[in-house]
């Protein structure tokens, strides 16, 4: 067993021990410390933090996650790296996103399905009455949550789209993977009533609300959900500031939760959206292209520096942040949350 | 930003204030910067009211703007930036107000209006990015090159003074009690500050006035209380949690505390008292509820555990709030003054949204242990059985009294506190009140002449209750406070401490031992002019300051 000695961003010092068989994130969680991290199996880079003494080995990962260069530089992925010795570590994050609580398991059942756009569901279940944690739907908007497909041990990862609420409501967009195991049960076997388990919430897709810029969302397909359960989060705090929208989606037909916008749009007055589409058909009046392309023409008009905050597919997020970057947007003022293997693989 | 106001404050050899992007008690730099502008056009308020009261003409509703204003000011009460936007627009709206009350009465009286300058010719930019590139302006320590540490210290002392007052007279101001000649001293202040004065022997005596206004404040306060809720007296409070749905109540409005009592009334809901809420458990109104529980966790430095711990909603009606961590942000709630982004505000009084909450939330499992404290030693408490009181003392058995109260921290030196409390003789009783007491609160003291060694008197703002016993028991004794057998050791952390320290200081209470540290705002010298012209006392070891305080009685 190795110490292992981790310095948060703003200075707390967590220790806990790590055997060189387990992973650093599940060492940790052994001591009860949750640490941010999002798919756990090396795809998204939401655990990464940095050494600054001693060892670890690596197991494989997604360079989308952490690069060569970043490893070289001593960068690993705590869901990836096994000690073998004692470890210093420097971490990105503060200590307010550790979690000291085990992660919620709670039971939900399936209140509404309904098809979204040609290659989407919405999922909506209610969370049942539990002594531990009650009837609430408590998260942060952006967080996500881990669904067991009933009847095997798998795992897979979908952002809540709605506001967090006392009645117990969970909404979600699923993109339907052809043969993907959660997608598989939700079309073929689901039914209203089912009851299904749910771990979490959690993920550190959150909006920074110290900050007082305007935002741009940049949604490619079911990485609408986190951003809609942004902006019903700002219609419940009526926040006034300005705000924009880029959504987009492969084919017209793909588009989905039209109505849920119309919604945003009566509600949140300021809020801007553009709709894209980047393989058109027939008659496509708005913007033709990918969401990343968009926000470089929304970029070109803004008059102050923007938070923005993206989340779809890996090549989404990268576009997206080369885009901002160039246009002068500082890192620390993009925030992404990839959806990545982890809610399709195996 | 740059900010000194509290006890907290960064501190270093070479200079103390926080002054980085974030202070010690997770203020951003843009929050603070806002405060100052905040703080500077409401002194453009103050410098027409002041006009115009001189004429006769006054305006109400500006008068409570600026109470609401300042307490949004003090320490851990709102940390959202947007939210000084909109009140520094706000406060532009009542100075153009109050400007024009002074010009309308100045021409009906047949003077012709003085043309003001400084703040109030100062005109607020619209949005943040505006407002933040004006910081400099308001900025406490502007022209601190040009008129010495000293002067801008002693501003210092004023302003956070009023602020203290401020946040008291809201407080009495939301029960409907107001008094004019508070909002005369308000007003003098803000004209005086506006003028940036750099006469010590004038900012001494302002600060003084204060310390007058705060004692009006806390008078009123006091009378707003007990006018509502009763004459509070002892009571058994139960500081361990029952079986049900939860909710805690913390900061100091009562006002608040009665609305959500109302709110959760018949719903299988318990309410808890945190903090500050205490003593309204001592409050006939409020010991009629019976789902007013009791009282959980400990002073307000520990409420990220507490807090994270309790499994119910929380509101914070004032201070002192520190960053809600993700465990309870979406089941923490912000009324009044009080303000966090992301953490949903109550503004209305309409508290049926917690309510909601926590029947939602899951609730205590079973029932605890049941243990018990005893508070609710208000001056008519105390002065019921002042007789036994004063045959106690003369007989001996009883003698000295500790007044040990203030605010509570995070600091390691507040240790100084209980331990004073606890090393202090048998023949001794220990008033105390603020929040302070939550050092000690729960030691069991045991009794000296029939009555309960430690008596809890209330809030900080209950300062008022114990200024009245010890100036009714001097008379008794026909002798003046001072020379009472009877010692002040108080602790600060923030503003209304600052206020409550110059009513001490105004009503010529000496030998007042202040910690654990003195403000950072005061320099050396007036260090100096505390200890030599009002004998305040600097904490230093708790047993040889006692010893001392009971050597001066004998």
């Amino acid at each position: 067993m190795y110490k292992v000695e981790l310095l948060t961003r703003d200075g707390a010092s967590i220790a806990f021990d790590a055997a060189p068989s387990e992973t650093l994130l599940d060492a940790a969680e052994r001591a009860n410390i949750f640490l941010p991290s999002s798919c756990r199996e090396g795809g998204c880079g939401a655990c990464r933090v940095t050494i600054v003494a001693g060892e670890t080995i690596l197991d494989a990962h997604s360079v989308s996650a952490l690069s060569e260069a970043e490893r070289a530089k001593g960068d690993i992925l705590l869901c990836r790296a096994h000690a073998q010795g004692d470890l210093s570590l420097s971490a990105p994050f503060d200590r307010a996103s550790i979690g000291f609580a085990p992660i919620p398991v709670r039971r939900a059942r399936i209140v509404a399905m309904t098809p979204a756009g040609s290659s989407a569901m919405r999922l909506a279940l209610k969370y049942e009455d539990d002594p531990q944690f009650g009837s609430a739907a408590q998260f942060v908007a952006g967080q996500f949550v881990e669904l067991e497909i009933p009847g095997t041990d798998a795992r897979r990862c979908y952002s809540l789209a709605n506001a967090p609420n006392w009645d117990g409501q969970l909404e979600f967009l699923v993109r339907l993977q052809p043969n993907g195991a959660f997608s598989t049960w939700l079309t073929a076997r689901a039914a209203i009533g089912d009851s299904l388990i749910v771990h979490g919430p959690m993920g550190q897709f959150t909006l920074d609300e110290a900050s007082a810029r305007p935002r741009i969302f940049v949604a490619g397909g079911t990485g609408l959900a986190p951003v809609l359960s942004m902006l019903r989060q700002m219609t419940e705090f009526a926040d006034a500031r300005p705000c924009r929208l880029i959504f987009g989606v492969g084919r017209a037909q793909e588009l989905f939760a039209q109505d849920a916008l119309a919604e945003l749009a009566a509600s949140l007055p300021q809020l801007a959206i553009t709709l894209c589409v980047w393989k058109p058909e027939g008659s496509w009046h708005e913007f033709v292209g990918t969401p990343a392309e968009a926000l470089a023409v929304e970029l070109g008009k803004v008059d102050a520096p923007p938070d923005i905050y993206v989340c779809g597919p890996p090549a989404l997020i990268e576009a997206a942040e080369a885009v901002a970057r160039a246009a002068g947007v500082s890192a620390d003022r993009i925030f992404a949350e990839r959806f990545t293997v982890a809610s399709v693989a195996t | 930003m740059f900010c000194y106001q509290c006890e907290q404050t960064y501190r270093s050899d070479v200079e103390s204030g926080c002054a980085s992007a974030k202070g010690m008690c997770g203020k951003d730099a843009a929050t603070a910067d806002l405060q100052d502008i905040l703080k500077h056009v409401c002194e453009g308020v103050g410098q027409y009211l002041r006009r115009a009261r001189a004429l006769g003409a006054t305006d109400a509703e500006a008068d409570r703007f600026i109470l609401f204003a300042f307490f949004t000011t003090l320490t851990n009460v709102n940390f959202h930036a947007a939210k000084f936007v909109e009140l520094i627009q706000q406060a532009a709206q009542f100075r153009d107000r109050a400007k024009a009350l002074y010009e309308t009465s100045a021409r009906a009286a047949g003077a012709s209006p003085e043309t003001l300058a400084g703040p109030a010719a100062f005109v607020p930019a619209s949005d943040m990015n505006g407002l933040l590139a004006q910081a400099g302006d308001a900025a406490v320590r502007k022209d601190a090159a040009r008129v010495g540490d000293d002067v801008v210290g002693l501003r210092a002392l004023v302003l956070y003074g009023l602020k203290g007052v401020c946040a008291y007279a809201h407080h009495a101001r939301v029960l409907g009690e107001e008094r004019d000649a508070i909002y005369a001293a308000i007003e003098h202040a803000l004209d005086l500050l506006a003028s940036a004065p750099t006469d010590i022997t004038l900012l001494l005596d302002e600060a003084l006035a204060l310390g007058h206004a705060n004692f009006l404040a806390m008078e009123a306060l006091d009378a707003a209380n007990t006018g509502s809720f009763g004459t509070p007296g002892p009571t058994s409070v139960r500081v361990t949690p029952v079986k049900g749905k939860a909710i805690l109540v913390s900061g100091h409005d009562m006002k608040d505390l009665h609305a959500i009592l109302e709110a959760t009334k018949d719903k299988g809901i318990n309410v808890y008292t945190h903090g500050e809420l205490l003593p309204a458990h001592s409050y006939p109104a409020f010991a009629a509820y019976p789902h007013l529980a009791g009282n959980y966790g400990g002073a307000w430095q520990d409420q990220q555990k507490d807090f994270a711990e309790f499994p119910g909603a929380i509101v914070m009606t004032s201070n002192c709030l520190i960053e809600p961590h993700p465990r309870y942000r979406g089941r923490i709630f912000t009324a009044g003054p009080v303000g966090w982004a992301g953490v949903r505000h109550i503004s209305d009084e309409d508290f049926s949204i917690v309510a909601q909450a926590a029947l939602a939330l899951p609730g205590f499992a079973a029932d605890a242990e049941d243990k018990r404290i005893t508070i609710g030693f208000g001056r008519a408490a105390v002065l019921s059985v002042a007789d036994k009181v004063i045959e106690a003392v003369k007989s001996g058995d009883i003698r000295h009294f500790f007044m040990i109260g203030g605010c509570d921290g995070a600091a390691t030196g507040r240790n100084y506190y209980s331990d004073f409390a606890e090393a202090t003789p048998d023949d001794t009783v220990i008033l105390t009140l603020g929040c302070g007491k939550y050092r000690f609160n729960m030691h069991d003291f045991g009794m000296v002449a029939g009555l309960p060694r430690l008596l809890d008197m209330g809030q900080c703002n209950d300062a008022y209750s114990a200024l009245v016993v010890a100036t009714k028991l001097a008379e008794a004794f026909g002798v003046g406070v001072n020379e009472l057998p009877l010692s002040l050791v108080v602790s600060w952390f923030e503003q209304k401490a600052a206020a409550v320290l110059l009513t001490l200081l105004a009503l010529g209470v000496r030998n007042v031992r202040l910690g654990p540290t003195l403000p950072a705002f005061l320099t050396p010298a007036l260090v100096d002019v505390l200890v030599e012209k009002f004998g305040v006392l600097p904490v230093g070891d708790a047993k040889a300051d006692m010893a001392a305080s009971l050597a001066r009685a004998a």
